[in-house]
C-alpha cells in the first residue's frame, strides 16, 4: 500500500491546501521576469523581424511585408525542409530511445557503488561539449577511420558513414543518449520490482511481464525522454553541420546559412518561428499522451 | 538630496577624467576577421600605426566572418562601438544600403587617390583594401602531377576526395561562375546553366560541401586530396605545412574576392578612424601586409617584393574574370535554387 501512495502522489495532492494566490504569484515572478526578458522579448523581436523586407543585396529594410512568409509557404523547398527536419528528428529520437531504454532499465535496478559508477559513466559525456564529441565521431566514421579500417581488415568494403544522413543520425543519437537515459530514469518512479515478481509468480512469461507491466509503467519516462530528445534534435545544429557534409538539409542548418551566409535575416527569423511552432506541436502531443497514460 | 549631490559630483568627476583621457588618448576599434588575419594584420598594420601615432590606440575586435560584423553593426546602430570594419564587398553593400557606414572620400582619406580604379565600387561607402582569388588546392603527397584545370576536380580518381565550400558560400558560387565562362557562358547575370552543369559533373566526387573547421587543414591532413580555397590563406598554409598543401591557379582563370575597409557611421573614434583607414591604404602598409599574408594590394604605388607578388594573383591579372558582386547579389537566390536542384542531388 505504501508503494501505491508513493507512486501516485498526485492523488493525495488535492486534499492538501495549496499556498494562496499572492504567494504563488510572488514565487512565479522571478522565473516569469527572466523568461520575459530572456525568451519572450527576443522571440517577439524575431517575429517582428520575420516581417521585415529582405532586399536582394542582403540589406534589411524595416518595412513590413508578408513576402518572406509567402516564400516559405509557397516554396516546396522550405516545406520539404520542415518535414525532413521533423522526420529526421523523430528517427533520431526513436533510435536514441531504443539504445537508451535497456541501459536505463538496468540502471534503475542496479544498486550501490555499481549504480553510482554506471550513472557517472552515463553522465560523463555531458562534461565534454557536443563539438568535441562530434569531432570524435569524425575520427571514428571517416573513410580511413576506426570503423572503415575494421571493415577493410575483415575483407568488407569501406562505406561512406559520414558527410551524409547516416553520420548525422549516428552522431546525434550518441550525443542525445545521456539526456534520454536521465529522463527515462526520472520517469521510472512507478516501476517497482515487486510488481514484476508478482506478475511472474502469477505465471506471466518474461515477455508478457515486460509488455503488460514494465512498459506501461515506464511510459511517462518514455514520453518525457522522447520530448526532450526530439526538441534537442530539431534544434541541434553543430552536429549536422559537421557530420552532414552539406548534404543534409535541416531547419537549424538552414537558419544558420540564411543568417550567416546569405544575410537573409527575415527568412532566418521566419524559419526560427517555425521551429518554435514545431516545438509547440511536440509539447501538445506530449501533454495529450501524458494525460492518456495517467 | 545628499545622495544625489554625491552622485552628481562623482558623475562630474568621472566625466572630467574621461574627457582628459580622451584628449590624451583616442581609441579606434577595428572590426575584422579573427584568426590568422588578426594575427598578421595586427603585426603588419595595427602595431606600426600605433607606433607612428602614439595618441591613438587601436583595438582589434576579431570575428570569424563578415555576416557577424554586419550583425554587430545592426545591433549597435543606436550606439556604435566599432569605428572601422574590414569585410567582404557584398556585405559592405548591405551595410551601405542600411546607412551604417560613412562614405570614404579623398578629403578624409587622401591615400585613396593612389588606389586602383577598381577599388572604388559604385554604391559602396567603403573602398577595397585587399584582393584575394580562388585557387585550386591539393595535397602534394596524394596528388603527384599538378592539376591544371578546375575540371580535374571531376577526375574519377578523386572520388570521395574533393572538398570545398559549396553554395551559398561564395567559393561554390565563384566556381560556378568560372566554369560557366570556361564552358562558353557569356552573361552570368542572365544564366549560369553551363556552370551549374559543370559543377554537377564534379558533385559525385565531393566528400564534403562543408569542410570543417576550414579547407586548409582538411587538405594538409589528407582527409581530402583536392579542393578550393582563397589564395592568401592557402599561401600561408602552404608555407606552414612545408609544401604539403599546394595551390595552383588553373588555366580557366579565377575570380577576385574583395575585402573593403569601411568607416562606421557615428563611431566613437571619429577622425582617428579616418586616419587609420588612410594608413591602412598607404603604399608602405599595403606592401608590408601583402608580404606577410599574400593578399593582392589595392594601392597601385605599393612596391611589393618579387617573392611575395609571385604568390598573389597580381601577376596574372589577365586570368582574373571580372565579377560584379553587387549585381550578382540580385541573382544569387535563383542560382542557389539551381544548385540545390541540379548539383547537390548528384553528390548523394
Amino acid at each position: 500500500m505504501s508503494a501505491a501512495t508513493s507512486v501516485l502522489p498526485a492523488a493525495a495532492a488535492p486534499a492538501r491546501r495549496g499556498p494562496g494566490l499572492p504567494l504563488v504569484a510572488l514565487l512565479i515572478l522571478p522565473i516569469a521576469a527572466v523568461n520575459a526578458l530572456g525568451f519572450l522579448a527576443p522571440v517577439l523581436n524575431l517575429l517582428r523581424m520575420s516581417f521585415y523586407e529582405a532586399q536582394a543585396t542582403g540589406a534589411m529594410a524595416e518595412v513590413y511585408t508578408l513576402a518572406t512568409w509567402a516564400t516559405v509557404f509557397g516554396d516546396g523547398f522550405y516545406l520539404a525542409l520542415i518535414l525532413n527536419s521533423v522526420g529526421v528528428s523523430l528517427a533520431i529520437t526513436l533510435l536514441t530511445l531504443a539504445c537508451s531504454y535497456p541501459i536505463a532499465l538496468y540502471l534503475h535496478r542496479a544498486s550501490g557503488t555499481w549504480r553510482t559508477l554506471l550513472l557517472v559513466l552515463v553522465i560523463s559525456p555531458l562534461l565534454t561539449s557536443a563539438v568535441v564529441r562530434t569531432y570524435g565521431w569524425i575520427a571514428i566514421l571517416a573513410d580511413q577511420g576506426l570503423v572503415n579500417n575494421a571493415l577493410a581488415a575483415i575483407g568488407l568494403s569501406r562505406t561512406r558513414l559520414m558527410f551524409n544522413l547516416t553520420g548525422v543520425i549516428i552522431g546525434l543519437t550518441e550525443i542525445l543518449m545521456p539526456y534520454m537515459i536521465l529522463a527515462l530514469l526520472a520517469g521510472f518512479g512507478r516501476l517497482d520490482p515487486r510488481l514484476e515478481e508478482a506478475a511472474a509468480t502469477l505465471g506471466a512469461p518474461p515477455c508478457a511481464v515486460f509488455r503488460r507491466v514494465v512498459l506501461p509503467l515506464t511510459l511517462p519516462g518514455i514520453a518525457l525522454g522522447s520530448l526532450l530528445c526530439f526538441v534537442l534534435a530539431v534544434s541541434s545544429f553543430i552536429t549536422p553541420k559537421l557530420l552532414g557534409g552539406g548534404r543534409v538539409f535541416l531547419l537549424a542548418t538552414e537558419i544558420y546559412d540564411q543568417a550567416i551566409v546569405t544575410l537573409n535575416w527575415p527568412l532566418a527569423a521566419t524559419l526560427s518561428i517555425l521551429v518554435l511552432v514545431v516545438f509547440g506541436a511536440a509539447l501538445v502531443l506530449y501533454t495529450r499522451a501524458l494525460r492518456a497514460m495517467l | 538630496m545628499k545622495t544625489s549631490t554625491v552622485l552628481a559630483a562623482a558623475l562630474a568627476a568621472g566625466v572630467a577624467i574621461a574627457a582628459t583621457h580622451a584628449l590624451a588618448q583616442q581609441t579606434v576599434t577595428l572590426m575584422a576577421y579573427s584568426g590568422l588575419f588578426q594575427e598578421r594584420y595586427t603585426a603588419a598594420v595595427v602595431e606600426p600605426f600605433m607606433k607612428a601615432n602614439p595618441g591613438i590606440k587601436v583595438e582589434f575586435f576579431g570575428l570569424p566572418n563578415s555576416a557577424q560584423m554586419l550583425g554587430n553593426l545592426r545591433a549597435q546602430k543606436a550606439a556604435p562601438q566599432a569605428d572601422v570594419v574590414i569585410m567582404d564587398v557584398s556585405v559592405s553593400k548591405a551595410a551601405t544600403d542600411e546607412r551604417l557606414l560613412v562614405k570614404i572620400d579623398e578629403a578624409s582619406v587622401p591615400n585613396i587617390k593612389d588606389l586602383y580604379p577598381s577599388t572604388r565600387i559604385p554604391g559602396i561607402d567603403g573602398v577595397a583594401v585587399t584582393f584575394d582569388n580562388l585557387m585550386l588546392l591539393y595535397n602534394s603527397d596524394a596528388v603527384k602531377t599538378e592539376p591544371r584545370s578546375w575540371m580535374d576536380l571531376a577526375d574519377p580518381r578523386y572520388k570521395g576526395k574533393v572538398a570545398f565550400n559549396g553554395m551559398p558560400d561564395i567559393q561554390g558560387l565563384s566556381l560556378v561562375l568560372i566554369l560557366d565562362r570556361a564552358r562558353g557562358g557569356t552573361d552570368y547575370l542572365r544564366s549560369v546553366e553551363k556552370g551549374i552543369a559543370a559543377a554537377g559533373e564534379i558533385a559525385s566526387n565531393v566528400q564534403t560541401w562543408e569542410p570543417k573547421p576550414e579547407i586548409y587543414p582538411v587538405i594538409v591532413s589528407g582527409q581530402a586530396d583536392i579542393g578550393l580555397g582563397w589564395n592568401a590563406r592557402a599561401q600561408v598554409n602552404a608555407r606552414v605545412s612545408g609544401g604539403k598543401l599546394k595551390a595552383v591557379l588553373p588555366q580557366e582563370g579565377s575570380v577576385f574576392q574583395v575585402n573593403t575597409i569601411n568607416q562606421v557611421a557615428n563611431g566613437p573614434g571619429k577622425d582617428a578612424a579616418a586616419k587609420f583607414i588612410d594608413y591602412a591604404l598607404s603604399a608602405e602598409v599595403q606592401k608590408s601586409f601583402t608580404e606577410v599574408m599574400y593578399y593582392s594590394p589595392t594601392n597601385a604605388r605599393a612596391q611589393i617584393s618579387e617573392a611575395a607578388i609571385a604568390r598573389t594573383a597580381a601577376k596574372s591579372m589577365d586570368k582574373v574574370i571580372p565579377v560584379d558582386w553587387i549585381a550578382l547579389a540580385k541573382v544569387r537566390e535563383p542560382i542557389m535554387e539551381q544548385w540545390r536542384r541540379k548539383v547537390i542531388p548528384l553528390s548523394r
